[in-house]
């Protein structure tokens, strides 16, 4: 007799299980194929190299040649330099932009929002002409100066100034959103008490402000860096030709010289980079999960 | 110590009024409620004296310094909001430190005074818990404590307990006001629950549409409410509008004697002072429902025309549906023009 209930909660529960094992069976499987799957190829393809007499093993010597090749150090340089500056830029610009937008209370700053949203609707290509036009050699900036006798800027275009800028301006739509919805938990009471106790605007930044938006802006700057390692267009035609980003570098060795496996390696230590930050950015959306 | 001044201070925004020239002295160590309904603009004027708003005209003085301008960082006020606004991300020992820390005390002076303030709202030994950790009255005293752990000239609260249930709520306003009187610190207290005020306040300020009704002890205010708004506030009453000839108010065959000159009135009488007579006849009303409460009864008048009446009975089984009563209040008054034209003399009911 008692077998009976207790046999029937087993019931449902596998009759409910299935369903959803397959709910999430789908994106997995999705994932495993489109994302593990290639990456586990990748490593294997990298390190699983045939030899002289067409015989495969196991060797680094790939990544031998990365860490001993003075351009692709210098490749990997410059990401990680231009990773680290547009990061501190972005923060400098978008954090004092989304603090305004989450405490201004005119209607200006409907229009400061949609302002720094506009860059999003803005295709990099486009972006990359403008800039050329703006601030290269001959461009607006230039022809300004000189029709009042200045003498010519130095264009950041070609250097590796110019992907910064670009990727800067691109990626302020996404940060300050970021920050904006972190903002959005801090209360104006929380705030009011602050000031009651005696704290100035500094004070409540940095006591009260800052460390409850620690989160977004973990993610802010993931979703840059993710972002910068992985961008193409606006270090193709804004840097310069040497050293060159990943991206560009990547295309060049695989397009250009024809060297898959090298390529994939260089993939793959940029991937290792952004790993880092991608686990970052799951650390964190855990930690807000856990009550 | 300290005392509060407020001369003709008005807030607009945009189109609202939201207080409109305003004025109240709050003497030294005085707990003074701000009473009434939902948009009277109780918290605007708490949050002009805390700094939080800037009067678009008037004068604020604390100790005969004008704060009006002073930004709240600079103000010697505290104010507990209503809800408790802690910092999450800090515990309940950093939460009360933080100002002492702003103001650069010795640590060992900062940790003997947040232990003193936990002491005093009874949460010793709570100092290393998580706010998240606190029950809702938990964290209410932590707020308060907060205030207080800096000694501000002027304590502010803003409906501190609105979000907590009847009973901690009455067990922390008398917590309260224990506090506030061992502390003798100058409070303003703003609430829409009538008893609350009733049972906290040294002085009741009745606000309606951003002005003072009226200001007074609570006992006052109870007994002499100065306008019917005020009457059918505070307590329970019966307002019935009627007209005053020949020193008789009448409203279909309710009639009280009472001394005013002819024309419309209010009549104000409450349950209690409204004493019932069984009638041989129709009389003046009818008995809709008698509703007993144990220490006493209350029984529901309907007058001829329907308008329902509530007065307050001590036997329950003296009275049924439907039997015919007759009026006789023995407290009561009379309001013509939102002013009162007549007090009976027995207003102690
Ligand atoms: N920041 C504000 N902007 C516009 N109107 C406000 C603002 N704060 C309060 N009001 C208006 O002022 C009036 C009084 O509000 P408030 O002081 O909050 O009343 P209470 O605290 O008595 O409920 C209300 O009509 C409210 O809508
Ligand atoms: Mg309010």
């Amino acid at each position: 007799m008692t077998a009976l209930p207790a046999n029937d909660i087993v019931g449902t529960k596998s009759s409910r299980r299935p369903t959803g094992l397959l709910l999430v069976a789908a994106p997995v499987l999705l994932v495993c194929w489109l994302i593990i799957w290639p990456i586990i190829s990748a490593i294997i393809r990298t390190v699983w190299l045939p030899d002289t007499a067409g015989e495969r093993r196991f060797s680094l010597e790939t990544y031998q040649f990365f860490f001993s090749d003075q351009y692709s150090i210098n490749n990997l340089m410059v990401t990680l330099w231009t990773t680290a500056v547009t990061a501190l830029i972005l923060l400098l610009i978008c954090l004092p932009i989304a603090l305004y937008l989450r405490f201004a209370t005119n209607r200006i700053a409907a229009y400061v929002q949609g302002l720094a949203i506009f860059p999003m609707f803005v295709p990099s290509i486009i972006l990359s002409y403008a800039f050329i036009r703006v601030l290269g050699p001959n461009g607006t900036v230039d022809l300004l100066l000189n029709a009042v006798h200045l003498p010519h800027i130095r264009s950041p275009y070609l250097t590796p100034w110019g992907p910064v800028l670009g990727l800067v301006w691109d990626n302020i739509p996404l940060t300050v959103l970021i920050l904006l919805s972190g903002l959005g938990n801090v209360s104006n009471q929380s705030i009011e008490a602050a000031r009651d106790v005696g704290a100035g605007r500094i004070a409540v930044l940095w006591h009260i402000i800052l460390p409850r938006i620690s989160n977004s802006l973990l993610v802010a700057v993931s979703f840059t860096v993710l972002g910068i390692f992985s961008a193409f267009t606006l270090p193709y035609v804004l840097g310069p030709a040497a050293p060159e980003m990943m991206g560009p570098f990547m295309q060049r060795t695989f397009r250009d010289l024809n060297d898959p496996t090298t390529a994939i390696t260089q993939a793959v230590i940029a991937f290792g980079f952004c790993i880092v930050f991608g686990l970052f950015y799951v650390y964190s959306v855990a930690k807000n999960r856990a009550p | 110590m300290a005392m509060l001044d407020i001369q003709g201070v008005t807030k607009k925004f945009s189109t609202t009024m939201a207080v409109d020239d305003f004025s109240l002295t709050v003497a030294d160590g005085e707990l003074v409620c701000l009473l009434g309904p939902s948009g009277s603009g109780k918290s605007t004027l708490l949050r002009m004296i805390g700094g939080f708003e800037t009067p678009s005209g008037g004068l604020i003085t604390i100790d005969g310094d004008d704060v009006t301008r002073v930004p709240p960082e600079r103000r010697p006020t505290g104010m507990v909001f209503q809800s408790h606004a802690l910092w999450t991300h800090m515990n309940v020992f950093n939460n009360l430190a933080f100002g002492l820390k702003l103001r650069h005390l010795p640590k060992a002076e900062i940790r003997q005074k947040v232990e003193a303030v936990l002491e005093l709202v009874g949460l010793s030994g709570y100092g290393s818990r998580a706010t998240t950790q606190l029950s809702g009255g938990q964290q209410q005293r932590v707020a308060l404590a907060r205030s207080l752990v800096l000694e501000p000239k002027i304590l502010l609260l803003d409906e501190p307990f609105a979000s907590l249930d009847q009973h901690l709520r009455e067990r922390l306003r008398e917590e309260v006001r224990d506090i506030q009187q061992r502390l003798k610190i100058t409070t303003l207290f703003v609430t829409h629950g009538q008893d609350e005020a009733l049972a906290l306040a040294d002085r009741i300020v009745v606000m309606r549409d951003g002005h003072t009704e009226q200001a007074d002890r609570p006992d006052v205010v109870y007994r002499e409410p100065a306008s019917p708004f005020v009457a059918g506030f505070i307590g329970s009453m019966n307002l019935v509008d009627g007209t005053i000839a020949n020193n008789v108010f009448t409203h279909t065959g309710f009639t009280v004697p009472l001394t005013a000159a002819d024309g419309q009135a209010t009549l104000a009488v409450r349950p209690e002072a409204l004493h019932i007579v069984p009638a041989s006849g129709v009389g003046m009303a009818k008995i809709h429902r008698v509703t007993d409460y144990g220490t006493h009864a209350i029984v529901d008048i309907d007058l001829p025309d329907g308008v329902r009446l509530k007065a307050m009975v001590g036997e329950a089984r003296a009275w049924t549906a439907g039997q015919a009563i007759n009026l006789k209040p023995r407290a009561f008054a009379a309001y013509r023009d939102n002013v009162a034209i007549f007090r009976s003399l027995d207003n102690h009911g």
